[in-house]
């Protein structure tokens, strides 16, 4: 096929010939990206967008959409499980994230020491981050089923409590549980990338940093932290976002239960637009995340950027 | 031959264009001619029953009239998700099994079949009453009801006589009473109070209901739940949390409570007959010493919940008669009669024919969820089905108002919140 059509191109030589605009670079480059770019338009663009034209309508399911305005966004507004969910949200973010960054940093700093199986170790350290989320938290299920749990056998065995907390049956504990989880599972990204970041430092600044008197605690905070700030910054970034949206850990572990207690906008949303079928409602809480995420990485970028000095 | 990357650069290009417009083209070619109908299913419970229709039921159609019928799983929990794909995109299996008021929900998209209802309910003996509840739509039959999946008491038998029960206690006083003996013998029960799918309706709202409260009056207007009867029931229910039930059910989703009565952690829980089937097939032993039971009774009187699995045939269906047909002949009692059989009543037919079927001697122990088919209600009931229904399940409005008042909230608190959510809700649609 290629040698019919090929020669049936290049043979005449019209003052426009296709193949050859085609293979200009310029063209031909932005040929290339025009397609990652019509995905990201299809897959992410179009969806987002369609999103916030849903969540202006009054759009139950299987029947058209009738425009509302911002009505959607004023009842949940007024909605008290709405803002529930919102404060959920944000405690559940800043505590996983917190435990992760610090977690994060003191693994990778063991990790960038040597010792025997360092790599091996490194290699496990990832598990967490590779197996499903859905089956690792079928897991945690068993861990915090106050029946079956090891940790509630231990304490039982070493007569502390018994029959031991209840996991995801207090409100308070539940929520807790929850971040622990999320950190399980999100540390190891913390850590292999900060490890990546903490072998770029030369060791020569390190050397000078001795020369001048630094001690251990000295070099890590005038060396190791300001030139991991960067990184730091970008993991921070992706993993808010990423434990902001947090879906499948929850609506595994407690689909939002006990009595909402750790509902967060990804699992009501859900709930609203797939359980209840209101489309408009559930779009717009979803839309709801849009805004204070917008806002937690605008003041991370402003307090972290890295070229401060 | 010196292949020049210009060269290979256009291949790519041309690779590309031949291979999308062969995709596009190829398809539809394909799908034309295959005389085939796909029913969508949740995995059941009862895995012989899905094989039944794959092996048996789905083979003799294709002998009898040539076509072919899939029987497309989705996985528990994720079948709302898949009718509302089909249903918007209008793509995909031409029938679908359905729940609760998706009947409604889905108005436009399902076929009427009301007259094939008709005729179904003249040759087997009538349909029960509570079967139209979630079917019926603006007089439109828009599925054919199946079977119910009850939600029943299910209880240990040797450790309720050891505290002195022969038979199960009569009323919910009752039955606290017998709760507060059995966990002070070590053996608490363990009723879902969590966000899970089923388990928890099944208990909370015959709950509600069996006190004479419930959430919105006929009319499907006046919000009703700040009274008296609630008050009473929400009372009820802390003291029973608090004095018959582990910590945990507050937290609980469907799995817990079958994993803790399995275990032996609990003595009673609210459930399908999923249990005594595990047990017969895991624990022998155990399923001797386990008994199925009505709920208890009120001041108002019994209730149970109604929890429907229905057919439905998607309006995008392109041969809607041969889906009608096929309906038609899944449920005269040849086929129907061995499929329920397959799942020993743990779908309970919604016709008198089967009233006293041998599938109900089988197992004897399952008989009190035929007898609750009599009082079975949805969630929502008496009001007639709408879209506050569903948003009032999703947001588990009536769910919550128990498990916040069982996690200390005061009475009077929980009400209002609850009220004031309905309130929302109903005025909205």
């Amino acid at each position: 096929m290629t040698a019919v059509l090929a020669p049936a191109l290049t043979r005449r030589r019209p003052p426009f010939s296709l193949s050859r605009w085609v293979e200009r670079e310029s063209v031909f480059s932005w040929l290339m990206v025009a397609l990652p770019v019509a995905f990201l338009v299809a897959l992410v663009g179009y969806p987002f967008f369609y999103g916030i034209w849903i969540s202006l309508q009054d759009r139950p399911v299987a029947k058209p959409g009738e425009f509302v305005g911002l009505a959607n966004f004023i009842r949940a507004w007024h909605d008290p499980v709405f803002r529930q969910v919102a404060v959920n949200t944000i405690f559940y973010t800043a505590a996983a994230t917190l435990l992760k960054m610090v977690g994060g940093l003191g693994l990778a700093l063991v990790m960038n020491q040597d010792f025997r199986f360092k790599n091996l170790t490194r290699a496990l350290l990832l598990l967490p981050f590779i197996v499903p989320t859905v089956l690792s938290t079928i897991a945690w299920q068993w861990i915090l089923d106050p029946a079956f749990s090891v940790v509630n056998w231990v304490l039982k065995a070493a007569d502390i409590a018994d029959p031991g907390p209840s996991w995801l049956g207090n409100p308070h504990l539940a929520m807790f549980s929850l971040v622990i989880v999320n950190t399980w599972r999100g540390l190891p990204f913390y850590a292999i990338t900060l490890l990546a970041g903490l072998q770029t430092i030369p060791p020569d600044l390190y050397e000078a940093a001795t020369i001048d008197g630094a001690g251990r605690w000295g070099r890590f905070r005038y060396v190791t932290l300001p030139l991991l700030m960067p990184i730091i910054f970008i993991v921070t970034m992706f993993s808010v976002i990423f434990t902001f949206a947090d879906f499948q850990l929850i609506y595994v572990l407690t689909r939002g239960g006990p009595a909402n207690a750790t509902h967060v906008f990804a699992t009501y949303a859900f709930d609203i637009a797939m359980g209840a079928g209101q489309f408009g409602q559930g779009a717009a809480i979803a839309l709801s995340m849009v805004p204070p995420l917008a806002l937690i990485i605008l003041a991370m970028a402003i307090y972290m950027r890295p070229s401060k000095s | 031959m010196a292949l020049s990357s210009r060269k290979s650069r256009r291949d790519v290009l041309k690779l590309t264009a031949y291979s999308t417009a062969g995709a596009l083209l190829g398809a539809p070619a394909v799908r034309a001619q295959t005389k085939s109908l796909t029913m969508m299913h949740e995995s059941s419970f009862v895995p012989p029953y899905d094989a039944f229709f794959k092996n048996k039921l789905a083979a003799a159609y294709e002998k009898e009239k040539g076509i072919k019928v899939n029987y497309e799983v989705v996985s528990v929990g994720s079948l709302l998700t898949r009718v509302t794909t089909a249903a918007e995109n209008a793509s995909g299996p031409d029938m679908t099994a359905i729940g609760f008021n998706w009947a409604f929900l889905f108005d436009d998209k399902f076929v009427d079949v009301s007259d094939i209802a008709a005729e179904i309910g003249k040759e087997s003996g009538g349909w029960y009453e509570s079967a139209q509840e979630s079917v019926v739509v603006n007089g439109k039959w828009k599925a054919i009801p199946f079977g119910n999946i009850g939600q029943l008491m299910n209880w240990r038998t040797d450790w309720f006589k050891q505290a002195g029960y022969e038979k199960f206690p009569d009323t919910w006083d009752e039955l606290l009473e017998a709760g507060i003996k059995l966990k002070k013998a070590g053996h608490p029960f363990g009723f879902e109070l969590g966000h899970g799918f089923g388990d928890n309706h099944g208990w909370l709202y015959p709950l509600l209901w069996s006190y004479g409260a419930r959430e919105v009056e006929a009319d499907g207007k006046t919000i009703v739940i700040d009274s008296d009867e609630t008050a009473r029931a929400v009372d009820f229910c802390r003291r029973f949390y608090k004095e018959t039930m582990v910590e945990d059910c507050l937290g609980w989703t469907d799995v817990n409570n079958n994993k803790a009565f399995l275990s032996e952690q609990i003595s009673c829980t609210n459930n399908a007959e999923s249990i005594l089937w595990a047990a017969k097939k895991d624990f022998p032993d155990m399923a001797k010493v386990i008994d199925q039971s009505e709920n208890p009774k009120g001041p108002k009187g019994r209730f149970h919940m109604l929890n429907p699995l229905c057919h439905s045939i998607f309006a995008h269906t392109k041969d809607q008669k041969a889906a009608k047909d096929f309906l038609r002949w899944l449920m005269a009692p040849a086929q129907a009669g061995p499929w329920y059989d397959i799942a020993v009543t743990y779908y309970q037919p919604f016709l008198h024919h089967y009233d006293e079927a041998p599938m109900w001697k089988v197992e004897p122990r399952n008989l009190p969820y035929r007898d609750a088919l009599k009082t079975a209600h949805l969630p929502g009931w008496p009001a007639p089905l709408s879209r506050a229904q569903s948003e009032t399940i999703a947001k588990f409005v009536v769910i919550d108002m128990f498990a916040k008042a069982c996690s200390g909230k005061s009475t009077k608190e929980v009400i209002a919140d609850a009220q004031a959510q309905l309130k929302q809700i109903y005025r909205a649609s």
